[in-house]
């Protein structure tokens, strides 16, 4: 228990220290003395207040909710296919998303203000179709048959995506970003899209703490307590599903997050009890990504880069380091 | 004796040099050209030497001379360039490309076809290309010509500039564009029509780079033009979706409606129309 205790309190603190970070650091330099005044809403000149209030401040947010849902997502999966790889990309969300946000963004610029909502779309799409595929037919529901479907759908729309590439060329320099995962400075237009989408996933995640650890001890176990295995990944999936898809659409591709950040807490907690893996994984995948987009936009200030390349620089040591440890 | 000898041979020599083709000893001038660039496709049609082919362009064919009219157009890929079985059937002596088909240059070569890379990326560039183009097909004269009364239509282009705003030129759409940085083809138009160009302070080889909105809001252009991969008719959405970036509403440019779309690609691959494109950029975006 105090082991659990000083994790959290660990990623407590790494969480508020990234969010300062994030509001403080920039391309442009502002005093942190201005920076807290503009943010309790006095002082700073008009430009300051501008990248504050419009700029960072929903970045930091952006990169706050994100980071949870992805973190919750991958923890909520993990859980519910009892399956260490399980990732929002296994539920064919990450692939759809790639596919939806690329297709505009290749074959329809002009309509480019519907990125997020085709992204959200075409994730949520291909989390359908995996839901469809796996609950239908023989077996239905078990965790393998979900896990293949999702590769295939994964495979799919990846194909997809590629296949558009390698048609407009040309454009393919407007989607690296998305592929490589980034936040952008959209002000809160696109949160005010898909915060919807975060909210149910959220409840959706919390609800699912007590049955996933019934889960865990067997689906005979589980039922004979009266719980629905099938019914409680359904439930999962269709969290991950809203929550990484709401995440792709605002964020672009940044899979390893929902990957490595449960196994980290797990790891570093000493156990995988969802009460402690779920809220654990929102605040260490918060932390993580507003820790990784402050470095992506301000190492080579003022030119910026993905923050994918930077959340795996961040992540894998830590990983590797409570890997060798735990095995 | 000797010097008899001497001086039959410099008879005969002399003799022989008078019954030679004008121009034989030097390089016989390639006849069977392709062009991939615009750049080159259109010098070679000012030369009045049309090639056999020429590369499919970005944003429709209005810049083509209308010499090329009724030229083979060849699709492109990245980094391919034109399809290799495609381009050997037009058995071409030369292939005029660019570094962007860097891989196809390569098999182009492994046929035994002579690529010559000719794609600038300034307007100093341009003018120096026109006269290499010259040079290698045989037409040094037309290419001093056409040099002399380019130079000429630019300075013609760029007099009178009264004002010099502050320009963000940007490629790309999504959420993350590209900002053209003063060593780009566009940048350099940009500046010579007499713009401020807005960079942040940023070197990059490639001639773009990502810039921080923070560094937009704290530089406040006047003016913003996009050059997106898109057509005409998505223009006025481009316009409306680039005024509503929140990052940029601040900016003078947001402010005045001077936020401008750009689908044709003067400002993104070289041509021979420089002038013009500078008089479009100075009446049509800076308004100087």
């Amino acid at each position: 228990m105090a082991r659990r205790t000083l994790v959290l309190a660990a990623l407590l603190v790494a969480l508020a220290a990234a969010t300062i970070a994030s509001l403080a650091l920039g391309a442009v330099k502002v005093p942190l003395a201005d920076t807290l005044d503009i943010l309790f809403g006095s002082g700073g000149s008009a430009s300051d207040r501008q990248i504050i209030e419009v700029l960072r401040l929903p970045r930091t947010v952006e990169a706050l909710i994100v980071g949870a849902a992805l973190g919750v997502a991958g923890a909520v999966l993990q859980g519910a296919l009892g399956n260490p790889l399980a990732s929002p990309d296994v539920i064919g969300v990450t692939g759809g998303a790639g596919f939806g946000a690329i297709l505009v963004i290749i074959a329809f610029p002009g309509s480019i203000a519907l990125l997020p909502a085709s992204a959200l779309f075409f994730g949520l799409l291909a989390a359908t179709l995996v839901f469809l595929f796996a609950w239908t037919g023989r077996n239905r529901g078990g965790t393998t048959k979900v896990i293949l479907a999702g590769i295939a759908m994964l495979s799919l729309f990846t194909a997809g995506t590629t296949g558009l590439l390698a048609a407009f060329p040309e454009r393919a320099p407007s989607a690296i970003f998305f592929i490589a995962g980034g936040l952008t400075s959209s002000g809160w237009r696109e949160l005010e899209t898909v915060w919807p989408y975060f909210a149910v996933g959220f409840l959706f995640a919390l609800a699912l703490v007590r049955p996933l650890d019934r889960l865990a001890l067997g689906d005979d176990v589980a039922a004979s307590l009266g719980s629905k295995p099938q019914a409680i990944r359904l439930g999962a999936g269709v969290a991950a599903a809203l929550l990484a898809a709401a995440s792709a659409a605002i964020a672009g591709l940044l899979g390893f997050l929902g990957l490595v950040v449960p196994h980290v807490v797990r790891m570093a907690g000493g156990t995988s009890s969802h009460t402690f893996v779920i809220p654990a994984s929102a605040i260490g995948g918060a932390a993580l990504l507003a820790a990784g987009d402050t470095l992506a936009r301000t190492l080579r200030a003022p030119i910026e880069m993905p923050v994918g390349p930077f959340m795996v620089l961040l992540g894998v040591p830590l990983f590797l380091w409570l890997l060798r440890r735990a095995i | 004796m000797r010097k008899k000898s001497a001086t039959l041979l410099l008879a005969a020599l002399a003799v022989l040099a008078l019954c030679l083709p004008a121009g034989a000893g030097a390089a016989e001038a390639p006849k069977r050209i392709v062009a991939l660039t615009p750049f080159a496709a259109n010098t070679l049609a000012k030369l009045n030497k049309v090639p056999v082919a020429i590369g499919e362009t970005l944003g429709g064919n209005e810049r083509f001379s209308p010499k090329l009219r009724n030229v083979r157009v060849l699709p492109l890929s990245h980094p391919n360039g034109p399809n290799l079985e495609q381009l050997a059937a037009l058995d071409p002596d030369l292939v005029f490309s660019s570094k962007t088909w860097a891989k196809g240059n390569q098999a182009m070569e492994e046929l035994g076809i002579d690529v010559v890379l000719h794609d600038p990326r300034s307007i100093a560039g341009a003018l120096a290309d026109t006269f290499k183009i010259g040079a290698i097909v045989g037409r040094r004269q037309y290419a001093r010509g056409l040099v002399k009364s380019m130079r000429v239509q630019i300075a013609k282009a760029r007099k009178g500039i009264a004002k010099r705003p502050k320009v963000m030129l940007i490629l790309g759409v999504g959420r993350t564009p590209f900002t053209f940085l003063p060593n780009s083809w566009g940048g350099d138009i940009v500046a010579k029509a007499g713009g401020d160009l807005l960079t942040g302070g940023v070197t990059s080889n490639s001639g773009f780079e990502r810039i921080s909105d923070e560094v937009v809001v704290a530089e406040n252009p006047d003016v913003i033009i996009a050059v997106p991969h898109a057509n005409a008719d998505d223009i006025p959405s481009l316009t409306d979706y680039l005024q509503d970036n929140p990052a940029w509403s601040s900016t003078n440019a947001a402010r005045n409606g001077r936020i401008y779309v750009s689908v044709d690609n003067s400002l993104l691959q070289a041509g021979t129309d420089i002038a013009r494109t500078i008089r479009k950029v100075r009446s049509a975006y800076l308004k100087n």
